[in-house]
């Protein structure tokens, strides 16, 4: 108790109080690293991988805390001193803590051999790249590549077929686990043969490794003093957005290329360039490949699925908002609670018994042709289903902040309750049915998993859909020409987003909490 | 009368796409419908009665697909939709206004975007060298170079997934962090407290419902959603490598990979996850207290 | 048109809005509900209206019993405290709404619009959405568009209460002066008793959901009823005092601990047929300073009103609150005699609280 207590009440005052407060920072960071990686790599990963679960996510996970670890003890420990006044003094603080965590956390290694304790995997012999190949200089007496048969003097061409580098050979053996066979191609004397060498674990200590990761230690605490801290977070929100921002890119690059090589653009000759808007040729009515549907056809079928869904969601839950909001008739509350319900229900669960439900309404005269199994209407109907329960709560919460009296006067001036809702109510909830519209509109525009589930043929086939067809049943495929009709797909999203991020920021948290 | 009219299509709606879909599954799942048998008269099917999920119990690949949806759920659930969610609520709130609400804004393209696009931005981020943008990055490094899709499926299927799930939780916790009254936050600058302890000390204890709300909220729809990991693997590569429960009762019954659809059996899979929601939906009614928000109308007309 | 209440009550589940109401209102009549907040007057109105469906009891509008009707079948015109003005409409759309939804033709209804709102001072502001207009232009424009259809009644539920004094006095008069002139039955909710005594040819006075009076301002101030009545009516409020009667020389008088009066003949007799406690009541302005008077009393709080000081006066232990012409100018502390004018006495029963009608 006294030493926890030691922990949590430092005095702050002191120089070796301050020295302390980082030291135990540091140390912290450092425990709550390693028990993450332990929690991953000793927990998780046998309790899932006896259920024949993948191994790598596990592995990759634990050593990506492994290596915040280091990084997480340092930041703390120096940060923990870094409103010091005087800034040398700070530095010096901060350097000593973070040499001390540093002792230990590569003393902890050594104990635990890992880090740059661990056994690495080896060929057990030296060698430098020429131009005719990777040149054996010298072999470690017993080693591996010894008793192989290998000798000085060889010249390492390929692995199996593969030509490699000094440098990717040394990758792979990184890469390797005890005992996996590496079979060389080389020239002795000459002649072309081959042999196999398999990769030993070798002990030892990595001297280099130490000193580097000494050297990064006492820069990060550096930093964390000298850094200003207003401007960590924006760092931190750029670089995790980076995946995002470069796929866009990318796919806006690739619509306007013959071929891409990452995010870079290709011409024929394999040099950066060669931009082309050929890729967009399916606008004047080219055919794409391999697909026997009309693009124009295919972005008539997205546009009206948007906006038959987006006006029967508004039309449905604001009749069925207004009625839970301002009349009172038997059933209200049982019916408030059910839409709550069904509002934490996920509808994707029922895929399979709305197939047979609109094979049944396909069934039906009249009515069927417009919306049974494969139609717009069948289609449509579903999908305005599965965002009722949102749709509903959320006109409900804007309803319920219309004053009473404006609907009482309407009603007394001679309105049915009807026309209370078009001409007095519904105009002045305009946020809130711009907002489900919006998320209505984007939601049909979007829609994949219910039209490719449901619908079978050219009629009904949407954007997402086809983009998916291009994909899958195309061979090869020109992602180049793909992009371009993603991007084409998803220019009115970006044109939502650019005009509306309020209203999106807010329907995707509103639904869930009423209104506003 | 009118009440009922104005109530009379969504619940008809309802009806038809959450009630009956929630029987019809249930009798689904006792009847050995397949593409041999096919028929779409619920009445001619014929009823087995519990035999498709005494096969489920003895079914080696469910045992696999039930700890891979296990797996997928909690580490996307503690790495993005609740930590990574988290995290970028609190550096958002704790940046100029502006800047911070850009940065959420952009958090939610991936949700807006459609899952197609979505999914072929990923796959040519993953592809191999020399083609994939990672793998680009790896060659510039001299770093070795993935076959992602193969070797790595479950990083990229939960990156995908994850990247869309921050969006629900940042928008829920940075409506909490917004309402945390000022004053009480200045109280705990005048304290001289640090920016992490008016974190742990401030922020988080008000944090509470919501972080509750969200990690139940969105298992809950990890646990049922496929549609990113169907485009993104399939469910592979190899067999069942990323399959999750709710992508098998979808492959089963709706998608005839294999030429032979069954709906009796996917239907067992899906009323597992059907059970589940109907009691978490439930469940979630009563703990946020959603039904206080009901109050009687004042008005009595017709 | 009359309208008749019998036995109206109105419950929200346990809490009691309205009840047993029984009422008369005369065609033409200004009647007016006066109560504190909560009292239900709302309530009774929106009932009136066809809003809220009566729990109990029925309403008649001149031979009709109308509780089953909608509000668009009762002709009523109705202002809101809020005005609930539809913002989305122009000022001529909300006075034209009722015609509109009347199917009234288009030139007729353009007619009828412009009428009313010359009536109500508003030509000018036709094109103006109602969030473009002050507060008391908002009330004009309501007030049009409850007349313009012509309904048979006009209920206006607190219309005045979010305008300041000035407006409120101008109003007041403006409201008063049209109904007289179109002669439709209004109801008017208020608690301010001014409005009431000042505008209403009878008042309802309500508390707690039950009616106690239903009298002129006359009568309610002459001869309340009700001790409750009593002290709502009139302001500053009338002075209570519990007593007891003695007899001292063949002389009527009222005595508590801290005084003694003599009481005028018209009440001797009945006095002397009392027994035990009774509430007596005397108006403020009923009580006048005059070094003669026979009691004597300290000055404890002075609050000067203007025209008038109001006096809060201890007597013994009892305070008596009156009004002095602040030319004496009177200062706490001042020792004062009073003279009580007893002719103008009040006496209630302590229990029922009800008017003991000796006169
Ligand atoms: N719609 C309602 N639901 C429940 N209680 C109500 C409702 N309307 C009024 N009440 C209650 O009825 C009583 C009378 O209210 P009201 O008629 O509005 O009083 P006021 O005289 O101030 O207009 C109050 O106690 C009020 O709380
Ligand atoms: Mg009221």
């Amino acid at each position: 108790m006294a030493a926890a207590g030691a922990l949590t009440n430092i005095n702050t005052d002191s120089m070796s109080g301050r020295l302390l407060l980082a030291l135990r920072n540091g140390l912290l960071a450092a425990l709550a690293m390693a028990l993450l990686a332990f929690l991953f790599h000793s927990l998780l990963r046998p309790m899932i991988g006896s259920a024949l679960v993948e191994e790598t996510l596990t592995i990759t996970l634990s050593r990506l805390f492994l290596v915040l670890l280091p990084i997480a003890a340092y930041l703390a420990a120096g940060t923990a001193v870094r409103n010091m006044e005087e800034r040398h003094k700070a530095l010096i603080l901060a350097l000593v803590a973070v040499t001390a965590v540093y002792a230990l956390v590569v003393g902890a290694q050594a104990l635990l051999g890992a880090g740059p304790f661990a056994p690495r995997p080896s060929l057990q012999f030296s060698a430098r790249q020429t131009d005719e190949g990777i040149l054996v200089e010298a072999l470690e007496a017993g080693g591996a590549a010894e008793l192989a048969g290998l000798q000085p003097g060889d010249i390492i061409t390929a692995i199996r077929r593969d030509q490699v580098t000094l440098t990717e050979l040394n990758q792979r053996v990184g890469l390797a686990e005890e005992d996996d066979p590496f079979r060389l191609r080389y020239i002795r004397n000459g002649e072309q043969d081959q042999l196999t060498v398999r990769a030993v674990l070798q002990t030892g200590v990595d001297n280099s490794a130490i000193v580097t990761g000494l050297v990064i230690a006492l820069v990060i605490a550096s930093l964390s003093i000298y850094w200003p801290g207003r401007t960590l977070p924006y760092i931190l929100l750029a670089v995790s957005l980076l995946p995002m921002v470069v796929g866009y890119l990318w796919l806006i690059i690739a619509t306007f290329s013959y071929r891409t090589r990452g995010i870079l653009p290709l011409d024929g000759a394999g040099n950066i360039g060669g931009l082309t808007i050929e890729n967009w040729g399916f606008l004047l009515g080219e055919d794409i490949a391999g697909l026997e549907f009309s693009i124009w056809q295919v972005t008539l079928n997205s546009f009206l699925l948007a906006v038959l869904m987006t006006a029967v969601v508004l039309l449905v839950s604001s009749m069925a908002g207004y009625a839970l909001s301002r009349m009172s008739f038997a059933g209200r509350k049982f019916f408030l609670s059910f839409t709550l319900i069904l509002h934490g229900f996920p509808a994707v669960t029922l895929l399979i018994p709305i197939f047979f439900i609109l094979l049944n309404l396909g069934n039906l005269p009249l009515i069927g042709q417009l919306i049974g199994f494969n139609t717009l209407g069948g289609i449509a109907l579903v999908m305005v289903a599965f965002d009722l329960p949102l749709g509903i709560w959320l006109m409900k919460g804007f309803f319920d902040h219309i004053p009473w009296d404006m609907e009482r006067s309407a009603l007394i001036d001679g309105a049915s309750r009807w026309r209370v809702y078009r001409e007095i109510v519904l105009p002045q909830i305009r946020p809130g049915l711009l907002a489900l519209g919006i998320f209505a509109f984007i939601g049909g525009w979007n829609a994949f998993l219910i039209p490719q589930t449901y619908s079978i043929g050219a009629g009904t086939v949407n954007l997402p859909v086809f983009l998916n067809e291009l994909i899958d049943e195309t061979a090869p495929v020109d992602w180049n020409q793909v992009a371009a009709v993603g991007l084409f797909q998803l220019i009115p999203i970006f044109i939502f987003f650019v005009f509306a991020q309020e209203y999106l920021l807010n329907i995707y948290a509103g639904g869930t909490k009423g209104s506003s | 009368m009118t009440a009922y009219g104005f109530m009379a299509p969504a619940g008809l709606l309802v009806l038809l796409f959450f009630f009956l879909p929630v029987l019809i599954v249930l009798y689904l799942s006792l009847t050995n419908l397949a593409s041999a048998n096919f028929t779409s008269n619920l009445a001619e099917m014929e009823f087995i009665g519990l035999r498709n999920f005494q096969t489920l119990l003895n079914d080696q690949f469910a045992k696999k697909i039930f700890f891979n949806t296990i797996f997928y759920v909690l580490s996307t659930l503690a790495l993005f939709n609740v930590t990574a969610a988290l995290i970028v609520s609190l550096l958002t709130a704790h940046i100029n206004r502006r800047a911070g609400f850009i940065f959420r804004a952009l958090w939610i393209l991936p949700r807006i975007t459609t899952s197609t696009v979505y999914i072929l931005i990923w796959r040519r981020m993953m592809a191999e060298a020399p083609f994939g943008i990672i793998n680009q990055v790896n060659t510039a490094l001299g770093w070795p170079t993935w076959n992602y899709g193969s070797e790595n499926p479950w990083v990229f299927v939960i990156l995908v997934n994850g990247f869309i799930g921050i969006s629900f939780g940042m928008i829920i916790f940075t409506s909490a962090i917004e309402s945390i009254p000022k004053d009480l936050m200045n109280a705990s600058l005048v304290d001289g407290s640090s920016y992490l302890q008016r974190i742990r000390h401030v922020t988080l204890p008000l944090l509470r419902w919501p972080l509750l709300f969200v990690v139940t909220y969105q298992s809950l729809s990890l646990l049922t959603s496929f549609e990113q990991i169907l485009l993104l693997t399939d469910g592979g590569p190899g067999l069942y490598r990323t399959e999750v429960w709710a992508l098998t009762a979808f492959h089963r019954a709706l998608s005839n990979y294999f030429g032979n659809t069954q709906w009796g059996y996917g239907s067992a899979f899906a009323v597992v996850l059907v059970i589940i929601g109907v009691v978490l939906a439930v469940v979630y009614m009563r703990v946020f207290r959603f039904d206080e928000l009901v109050a009687e109308p004042r008005i009595e007309v017709l | 048109m009359e309208v008749e209440l019998t036995n109206l009550s109105k419950k929200f589940g346990d809490v009691v809005g309205v009840e047993a109401l029984d009422l008369d209102i005369r065609d033409g009549e200004f009647v007016a509900f006066l109560g504190p907040s909560g009292c239900g007057k709302t309530t009774t109105l929106l009932m009136l209206a066809g809003i809220y469906r009566p729990t109990t009891g029925t309403i008649r509008f001149g031979d009709r019993i109308v509780n089953q009707l909608q509000p668009r079948d009762r002709n009523i015109g109705m202002v809101f405290q809020s005005y609930a003005l539809y913002p989305h409409m122009t000022v001529f759309g909300n006075i034209a709404y009722p015609l509109k939804l009347k199917k009234v033709p288009r030139q007729e209804q353009q007619r009828r619009v412009e009428a009313a709102a010359e009536t109500m001072g508003i030509a000018h502001l036709l094109d103006r959405r109602p969030g473009q207009l002050s507060g008391g232009q908002q009330q004009r424009v309501a007030l049009g568009r409850a007349l313009v259809k012509e309904p048979d009644i006009l209920l206006f539920d607190e219309p005045l209460s979010n305008l300041d004094a000035r407006l409120r006095l101008t109003m007041r008069g403006e409201i008063r002066s049209l109904q007289k002139r179109l002669g439709i039955t209004a109801i008017y909710v208020t608690h301010d008793q001014v409005e009431a005594l000042t505008m209403a040819d009878r008042i309802a006075v309500m508390n707690l959901g039950r009616l106690q009076a239903f009298a002129t301002p006359d009568d309610l101030y002459e001869r309340p009823p009700t001790k409750f009545i009593a002290g709502f009516v009139g302001n500053p409020p009338m002075n209570f005092l519990e007593i007891e009667f003695a007899q001292e020389n063949g002389a009527m008088q009222l005595r508590s601990e801290s005084l003694e009066l003599g009481l005028p003949p018209e009440f001797a007799a009945a006095a002397a047929a009392a027994d035990g406690a009774v509430t007596f009541g005397i108006r403020p302005e009923d009580i006048s300073l005059d070094d003669y008077g026979p009691v004597s009393g300290e000055v404890f709080v002075v609050e000067p009103l203007g025209r008038d000081d109001l006096l809060d006066i201890i007597v013994g232990t009892e305070h008596f609150l009156l009004l002095a012409d602040p030319k004496r100018k009177s200062r706490a502390g001042d020792r004062v005699r009073l003279s009580f004018d007893m002719t103008r006495a009040h006496f209630f029963d302590p229990r029922s609280e009800l008017a003991l009608s000796w006169k």
